[in-house]
């Protein structure tokens, strides 16, 4: 959190070390801040978020997809969405943005460091997981993982090179579909409820972890109650409007809840005392 | 020290021209247009300050403006792109006259800024400030600040509290400002006597029964904490809300705002924070488009949620002050005391 009131909403320069192009509507931006003794200093939780200012467009906030376990680095993965993400879409290595943060209450890291894990994302859902992921095998994790990832096509398939990696690991399981096949995919079509259906999980050892539309949420919700999950163990991470990302603006008010301070992360559990248009058919 | 003095209305003057030297001082002020406005005042010679009128704006302006400069910002997509903090002077100000409606939302205000986050632009124009209050002898047509329980008198959150007993006013203290300014300015103040408290609690008694409207806050409360508010309540709201916005922007607590940047030339521009209304689409509208309230169907219903539901379960207390002014403005017949009233007269 900034650390004297003057920088509540202080910009910091950060430079675009790298632009990953994950497919035609997400890029991964590798970033560090100009000033190197705050970037060393520098340090998130997965599933936190930054509030990334791209010149003459405000800023948005945008999760953070890297694990603070490989020093230094900041991914932001950023689909394109809007005005802000167009301008920063054309952005190149060396293109310098602001930044400020890291914002939100993380995912419960020390929760989940006993327990079987499983992530279910759709399209760029899969960048905040991607940092829980990413750091939950850099610490060594030892339990079953199950990651179940959907795409709209196989064009459309972000973080290649990290399911690639993590099909190859030990204690990992992970599964690929597409909503509409090209032509040269072998793999699965349909839904990632499809998926979850032939995991065999057990939902008392489970956390399970969710990010993606609010579609495959509420699909995905339903066949995890169906197995038994309880609520406390599904968690997901809410994406809104924001201005200020430190819980004054109210932009990203969710009944009594701001998802800036009291989130982005929640459990079912905490989302279900809630009136959110994601649980609602 | 005693805790209640006598001021003459005949030394009230004479003790702003006092304190003006040290602070600038804001005040309800009759125009020549007729509105009376809470306003700066150069020259105490040369403005009627007005305490009869209600003044048509509150004291929201003064430490969250309509419109301000957060930063400065210049060479953007280079290594030197910078934000710069525009820092304005806030002078030691004296806010004199605010009534019981206006401070309580300038405490609510200073939740909202200062509790868990410190906001350095309201900070720097909360802080060196002294609120001089002044119970409400005679409520206004639209108030109903008995109903929310911050007036028409109130007892803490002023540093110097006045109540008009005809000639003088019985001045009380609460911060060890308003403490000071007595002190300071002793030759002002005769010590308060047995007739004059009572007199202020005659006044009280009296005020007390001068409300017109009848608003049922507490069961609007109890409603929408139990979920009871019908369905066609919020229909008829926002079928007849004309999103105007204005409840929002002269409501004394709303508070939400919105930060843009505004280009100036290609290498440099402005961060701007601009009051916000939650009843526009656009508050919650995601890039891309979508958005995750009906704004068109809930957004009148989000606010006066925001009011008495959800600040209620966090603070004890509705942050709505009963101040009218959303009654005096709203064109659509959706302001807050017609919904409490709909709410709790379902069949009217």
């Amino acid at each position: 959190m900034p650390s004297s009131s003057q920088d509540l909403y202080q910009p910091k320069p950060a430079e675009i070390r790298e632009v990953i192009e994950e497919n035609s509507q997400i890029k991964t931006f590798d970033l560090s801040f100009v000033d190197r003794e705050y970037n060393d200093g520098f340090s998130y939780e997965p599933g936190q978020f930054m509030m990334v200012s791209i010149p003459h467009c405000g800023e948005a906030p945008i999760s953070v997809s890297s694990t603070p376990l490989n020093g230094g680095t900041i991914h932001l993965s950023v689909r394109r969405a809007g005005k802000l993400t167009e301008v920063m879409h054309e952005m190149k290595r060396g293109d310098v943005v602001g930044l400020r943060g890291p914002y939100g209450r993380p995912f419960p890291m020390a929760s989940l460091s006993a327990k079987d894990l499983l992530f279910v994302a759709g399209g760029i859902g899969l960048a905040p997981l991607r940092s829980v992921i990413n750091t939950c095998l850099a610490a060594g994790h030892e339990r079953r993982i199950t990651i179940l990832y959907g795409s709209r096509t196989p064009s459309d398939i972000a973080f290649k090179e990290d399911l690639a990696s993590w099909g190859q690991t030990k204690n990992v399981t992970c599964l690929l579909t597409v909503d509409r096949a090209e032509p040269g995919w072998e793999g699965e079509v349909g839904l990632v409820t499809a998926l979850l259906a032939h995991c065999s999980l057990d939902p008392h050892e489970t956390k399970a972890l969710l990010c993606g539309p609010p579609m495959m949420i509420r699909a995905v919700l339903a066949q995890l109650a169906d197995r038994g999950f309880a609520d406390g163990d599904i968690i997901t991470t809410m994406e809104r409007h924001m201005k200020c990302g430190v819980g004054i603006c109210r932009h990203c008010h969710m009944d009594d809840k701001l998802v800036c301070k009291d989130g982005p992360v929640f459990t079912l559990e905490e989302l279900k005392q809630l009136k959110v248009m994601e649980l609602q058919g | 020290m005693p805790d209640k003095y006598i001021l003459k209305k005949d030394h009230l003057l004479p003790l702003l021209r006092k304190l003006k030297k040290t602070h600038r001082l804001i005040a309800p002020v009759r125009n020549r247009h007729g509105d009376t406005l809470f306003a700066g005042i150069d020259n105490l010679d040369e403005v009627r300050i007005d305490l009869e009128n209600q003044p048509q704006n509150s004291l929201k302006q003064f430490f969250f403006p309509q419109q301000e400069t957060l930063f400065t910002y210049s060479n953007p997509a280079s290594d030197s792109y910078h934000f710069e903090p525009v820092v304005e002077e806030s002078p030691p100000t004296l806010y004199f006259g605010v009534r019981s409606c206006d401070l309580s939302a300038v405490l609510y205000m200073d939740v909202v800024f200062l509790k868990n986050v410190k906001d350095p632009n309201y900070q720097r124009k909360r802080q060196n400030t002294i609120l001089v209050g002044l119970n409400c002898n005679d409520p206004f047509a639209n108030c109903f600040c008995n109903a929310t329980r911050n007036g028409p008198f109130i007892d803490f959150g002023f540093d110097l509290q006045l109540t008009d007993l005809g000639d003088r006013f019985l001045v009380e203290y609460d911060r060890s400002r308003g403490q000071e300014i007595i002190s300071d300015w002793r030759q002002f103040f005769a010590e308060a006597d047995d007739q004059d408290v009572k007199a202020q609690y005659q006044a009280f008694l009296e005020a007390r029964g001068k409300f017109r409207l009848q608003v049922h806050l507490d069961q609007a409360v109890k409603k929408l904490a139990r979920d009871e508010v019908p369905e066609s309540v919020w229909e008829e709201l926002s079928m007849r809300c004309q999103d105007c916005g204005g409840c929002a922007y002269i409501c004394p607590t709303c508070t939400c705002f919105s930060i843009s940047d505004l280009q100036t030339t290609d290498h440099a521009g402005e961060r701007i924070r601009s009051w916000d209304a939650c009843t526009f689409s656009g508050f919650t509208r995601m890039a891309g488009g979508h958005n995750p309230v009906d704004r068109q169907m809930r957004g009148i219903e989000k606010r006066f949620r925001h009011k008495l539901q959800f600040d209620v379960k966090k603070d004890n207390r509705p942050s709505c002050v009963g101040c009218g002014r959303c009654v005096n403005i709203c064109f659509g017949g959706t302001d807050i005391v017609r919904f409490i009233n709909m709410t709790c007269c379902e069949n009217i």
